[in-house]
């Protein structure tokens, strides 16, 4: 509910403006202004050479492979995050805590950590590596080790998003619709997801932004073989290291403009997710 | 449909909730549950909902073992404390929930579906307000969709977990006396749970007192007032003095040090005296409106007598604190010490 702060709690004028030029300052220096960089090198060779960067045959790849693994990794985390939320905040069983806590490991250890543990996994040298050679499977170096770094790292955003917001809803509409005859499915459907929607759909943003633009686990398993294990932040790296300032930007670019779209529908998401449920508290 | 609970236990952790229950009731029966919070009261209505499983004992609906059917199988109506409406729904979607998420086979056709919802709607006297959310009503209205709501599957019995816990205090007993008519309309086994002696008294047929995870007493109001069966169902019941045998004696003839007579307040009797009879001093008189309460102390008792007094009954200014007085009683029960 806003509420009009006190007068008490007022700050003196000149207190407020110096917070807010503050804060201005520094939102504008560190994220303004790298932004704005960002789209102005991308297009400094004229408009012809920034298309021609990001329609180039390895940008294309690279675009597909990103979008390839974004596809899987997040209706994977969805179905996760939502089936482990329910889990958590429905159930109580022995070792909850644990999962909660296995739940935040991604944003617990560095995204290099995670690649390289499949690199130990499921690499050449790695534990099930020669069983995976002798069966001509290829993992690492490859798209399936691209698609679970990225679904590793991005794991905990629907599952973090929903467990608070289900656990400050409570299971009584859920109660009501089993006396009322609901099954499961229909339960679900009808009940519990229109409840957590926009909650989920925050997460899933989340998740779309992070799976993106994942950079360090995947680093580790891709291989950087172009044209067909980079994804679009590798790409960048790729050419900015080839003093192709301009192409590299080029590719930076379209990574920004999808960051500001993801950040438009999760502005969208919140306010419709708190619009949507005033009495729970879910904010 | 009747219900038949035979010895249900049922714990949280360490925690007891229900300790070797046993309960019968009548069909088309109005049953109260009533008790201290933690009795278990709320956990025996949610072990006849199939909402939780007793540890042990089997609940039977018309002779029909139903301990391990599951909730949505049992047809039982359940209104929440809370109400639990689907907020994302409006008031017609909410009422119509059970219908529509019958198999195909069993669900009602579009104008069926429409004109029962309707029915049901007028029930509550809600008919106007088919097409708002629930967060666009008042309590009481919401109570009534929540109502409506487990109606609508025509269950044959109704449980109601403090339905009037959330209102106010007027908008409750108006809606006490509306649910009393719209039980001996319908005729709905039914079964609630609260902690309010006067709700319990006045909607239900009978009521039974629980506590600590066993009832206590089950009998019609009158009985369960004029005749409690231990100190804790008089006591919960009302205001009660617990008097010793050394008060008591002079007008029950019981001498027994462990005979404690439990007199409700407006069966005693404060009369004025002179300081050597007296036994107690007016400490206190509030005027209360329809009647006059008056606290004594009394020199080896803890807590004060209490006697409530019609107006009128009382001459004007016949007791005044410092007034020595003696005390008898009307009527009484007599439990021994640790009973």
């Amino acid at each position: 509910m806003a509420r009009k702060a006190s007068t008490a709690l007022r700050d003196p004028a000149w207190l407020r403006a110096l917070l807010l030029a503050v804060a201005l300052g520094f939102v504008a220096l560190s994220l303004v202004l790298p932004l704005v960089a960002v789209f102005a090198y991308a297009v400094e060779k004229g408009f012809d050479v920034y298309l021609a960067s990001i329609t180039d045959e390895d940008a294309r790849a690279a675009i597909r492979l990103t979008l390839l693994v974004t596809a899987i990794a997040v209706p994977a985390n969805t179905v996760f995050g939502v089936a482990a939320a329910w889990l958590i905040t429905r159930f109580s069983f022995r070792g909850k805590n644990l999962l909660v806590s296995l739940i935040d490991l991604p944003f617990a250890v560095s995204p290099v950590i995670a690649g390289l543990i499949y690199v130990l996994l499921f690499g050449a040298q790695g534990w099930l590596g020669p069983w995976l050679a002798a069966h001509d499977v290829k993992i690492i170096f490859a798209v399936p080790g691209i698609v679970l770094a990225t679904t590793f790292v991005t794991f905990p955003f629907v599952a973090r998003e929903l467990i608070p917001l289900m656990q400050a809803q409570g299971s009584e509409q859920e109660q009501a619709a089993l006396t009322l005859g609901a099954g499961g499915w229909s339960m679900f459907w009808r009940v519990v997801l229109p409840k957590i929607g926009w909650g989920l759909a925050y997460g899933v943003i989340l998740c779309n932004a992070r799976a993106i633009g994942e950079f360090g686990a995947v680093s580790v398993v891709s291989g950087h073989i172009r044209g067909v294990t980079n994804t679009m932040p590798l790409h960048v790296e790729i050419l900015y290291n080839e003093y192709q300032r301009t192409a590299a930007f080029a590719v930076a670019s379209l990574l920004a403009l999808m960051a500001l779209a993801t950040l438009m529908l999760k502005q969208l998401a919140g306010w419709r997710m708190r619009r949507t449920q005033p009495e729970s508290g879910a904010a | 449909m009747s219900i038949e609970l035979t010895d249900i236990a049922y714990r949280y952790g360490d925690t007891i909730a229900l300790d070797g229950i046993d309960l019968s009731i009548e069909s088309g029966e109005l049953l109260a549950l009533l008790g201290p919070s933690g009795c278990g009261k709320t956990t025996l209505l949610r072990v006849i909902a199939g909402l939780e499983f007793p540890d042990r004992g089997s609940v039977r609906f018309e002779g029909r073992d139903v301990t391990r059917i599951a909730a949505r199988k049992r047809h039982v109506g359940f209104v929440f404390q809370h109400y639990a409406l689907f907020n994302h729904l409006t008031v017609f979607e909410n009422v119509a929930f059970g219908l529509r998420v019958r198999r195909w086979w069993r669900r009602p056709q579009r104008a069926e579906l429409k004109r029962r919802v309707q029915e049901l709607l007028d029930l509550v006297q809600l008919g106007e307000l088919a097409g708002r959310h629930p967060a666009q009503l008042s309590g009481g209205q919401r109570q009534r969709v929540a109502l409506a709501r487990a109606l609508a599957v025509e269950p044959e019995i109704l449980l109601l977990d403090e339905p009037f816990g959330a209102l106010d205090a007027r908008v409750r007993g108006d809606l006490r006396r509306w649910l009393r008519g719209l039980h001996d309309r319908i005729h709905v086994t039914s079964v609630f749970v609260t902690h309010d002696q006067e709700e319990a008294f006045e909607l239900a047929d009978r009521v039974a007192v629980m506590n600590r995870g066993r009832i206590e007493q089950i009998a019609d109001p009158r009985t369960l007032y004029t005749q409690p069966a231990s100190p804790f169902v008089c006591r919960f019941l009302g205001e009660v003095n617990e008097l010793p045998s050394s008060l008591h004696e002079r007008w029950t003839g019981v001498r027994d040090e462990d005979a404690i007579a439990f007199v409700r307040p407006h069966d005693l009797d404060l009369q004025p005296c002179d300081a050597a009879s007296a036994v107690a001093r007016v400490e206190s008189v509030r005027d209360l409106g329809a009647t006059i309460r008056v606290e004594a102390r009394h020199p080896a008792l803890t807590a004060p007598l209490i006697s409530v007094h019609e107006r009128g009954r009382l001459p004007e200014g016949a007791l005044a604190p410092g007034q020595p007085v003696s005390v008898t009683a009307r009527r009484w029960v007599m439990f021994r010490h640790g009973e």
